[in-house]
C-alpha cells in the first residue's frame, strides 16, 4: 500500500489509496474554515462578532450542529463553548444563535470531520490519517502508540490525551485543562468523528470511561500514565484471536 | 289578617322565585364560561410548552451519534500509526 505523506491542519498527515490533492483541498477548506490561528477564518470571524445572531456558512452550520449533537450525546463532555453553555446555542439552517461574546471552539469535532470527508475522496481502499486520527476505507494494519497493533475493518480510530501536547483537552465542566488518571485513550467509531469524541469523553471520564464507553458498544483502549494498558470489553471482544479449528 | 298573610306567602314565593332565578344564572354562565375555555380555539387548555424537539427525537439522536467501529486483530505489519491528537 503507497502512502503519501504532507503537512495539513499543523498535523502530519498519511494519505492511502489514491486522490491525495484532492484529500489536500479537504483539510485546506476546513483549515480555512475552523482554525482558529487564522484572523480571517469564519470561525474567527464569528467570534469577533458582536452580533447575537449571525449567518454563518452551510459547512460552519453542519459542523456546528455536529459539534452540539456530540455535546448532547456526551453530556456535555465535548463541548463547542468549552464552559458548558452548549445549550444556548442554536443553530436554525444557516442561521446561529448564541449569548453575545460566547466564543466557541470547534477543534474537538473539526479535524475528525475533516478526515471522514477526506476519507470519502479517495480513489479507492486506503485510509487518511491526520495527527493520528484515521478514518479507512477497507481494512488497514494500525499501529498504537503504547505499543501493539489493531485491524481497523471499518470506520476510525482516534486516540486523545495528555500524550504528545501535555494537558491540551480542557475539561467543560471546570474550564480548565483536563486531569485524568489516563495518558491516552484510543477509540473505534463508525466514522472518525465517532472515534475522536469517543476516546475525548472515555479520557475526560478517567475511571468511568471504560465503563461509558462499553455502555454504547464502542471498543476502548486505555493507557495510564505508568503505562499500564485497559481494554474495555468491547476492545477484548474485538480483537481477541479465535484459535482456528484445525 | 288572611289578606296579610297571602301578601306575606306572595312576597316569599317571589323571593323563592328570584333565588332560584340567580342560581340558575350562575349556573348558566359557569358552563357556558368552562365550554368556552375549554372548546374556544383562542384560550389555552393547558399550560404553554416551550418550543423543542420530542425527548424521543433528542434520544434517537444521541443514540446515533455514537456509534461503534469494527476493529480485528491485526493481519499484517503496521502502515500507519494512530497518535494522541
Amino acid at each position: 500500500m503507497s502512502v503519501e505523506r504532507f503537512r495539513a491542519m499543523g498535523c502530519d498527515v498519511a494519505v492511502a489509496g489514491g486522490g491525495s490533492p484532492r484529500v489536500a483541498a479537504v483539510l485546506e477548506r476546513w483549515e480555512a474554515a475552523f482554525s482558529l490561528f487564522r484572523p480571517e477564518s469564519e470561525l474567527c470571524r464569528v467570534n469577533r462578532s458582536g452580533a447575537r445572531v449571525v449567518l454563518v456558512s452551510p459547512l460552519f452550520a453542519r459542523a456546528l450542529g455536529t459539534a452540539l449533537d456530540m455535546a448532547a450525546a456526551t453530556d456535555g463532555l465535548v463541548d463547542p463553548t468549552l464552559c458548558g453553555r452548549w445549550a444556548e446555542v442554536v443553530v436554525c439552517g444557516r442561521l446561529l444563535s448564541r449569548p453575545r461574546g460566547l466564543a466557541l471552539d470547534l477543534n474537538g469535532v473539526v479535524k475528525a470531520l475533516a478526515v471522514d470527508e477526506a476519507a470519502a475522496a479517495l480513489d479507492g481502499p486506503g485510509f487518511v490519517s491526520v495527527g493520528g486520527d484515521l478514518a479507512v476505507r477497507g481494512p488497514v494494519d494500525v499501529a498504537l502508540s503504547a505499543g501493539g497493533a489493531v485491524r481497523v475493518v471499518a470506520g476510525g480510530l482516534a486516540t486523545s490525551g495528555t500524550a504528545s501536547r501535555g494537558g491540551h483537552l480542557v475539561d467543560p465542566r471546570t474550564g480548565r485543562a483536563s486531569i485524568s488518571c489516563w495518558e491516552q485513550v484510543t477509540a473505534s467509531g463508525a466514522t472518525c468523528l465517532d472515534a475522536d469524541v469517543g476516546a475525548k469523553a472515555g479520557f475526560l471520564l478517567a475511571e468511568r470511561g471504560p465503563d461509558w464507553l462499553d455502555e454504547r458498544g464502542i471498543p476502548g483502549r486505555f493507557v495510564a500514565a505508568h503505562g499500564e494498558v485497559v481494554e474495555n470489553e468491547a476492545w477484548l471482544a474485538a480483537t481477541r484471536v479465535v484459535p482456528a479449528c484445525t | 289578617m288572611p289578606d296579610q298573610s297571602r301578601i306575606e306567602r306572595a312576597r316569599r314565593r317571589a323571593r323563592a322565585a328570584k333565588a332560584a332565578l340567580g342560581a340558575l344564572t350562575a349556573l348558566v354562565f359557569g358552563v357556558a364560561f368552562v365550554g368556552a375555555k375549554t372548546h374556544a380555539p383562542g384560550h389555552a387548555k393547558g399550560k404553554a410548552k416551550p418550543l423543542g424537539a420530542p425527548a424521543s427525537f433528542e434520544r434517537a439522536v444521541e443514540k446515533s451519534a455514537l456509534q461503534s467501529g469494527q476493529i480485528a486483530p491485526p493481519a499484517q505489519p503496521p502502515v500507519v500509526s494512530s497518535a494522541t491528537s
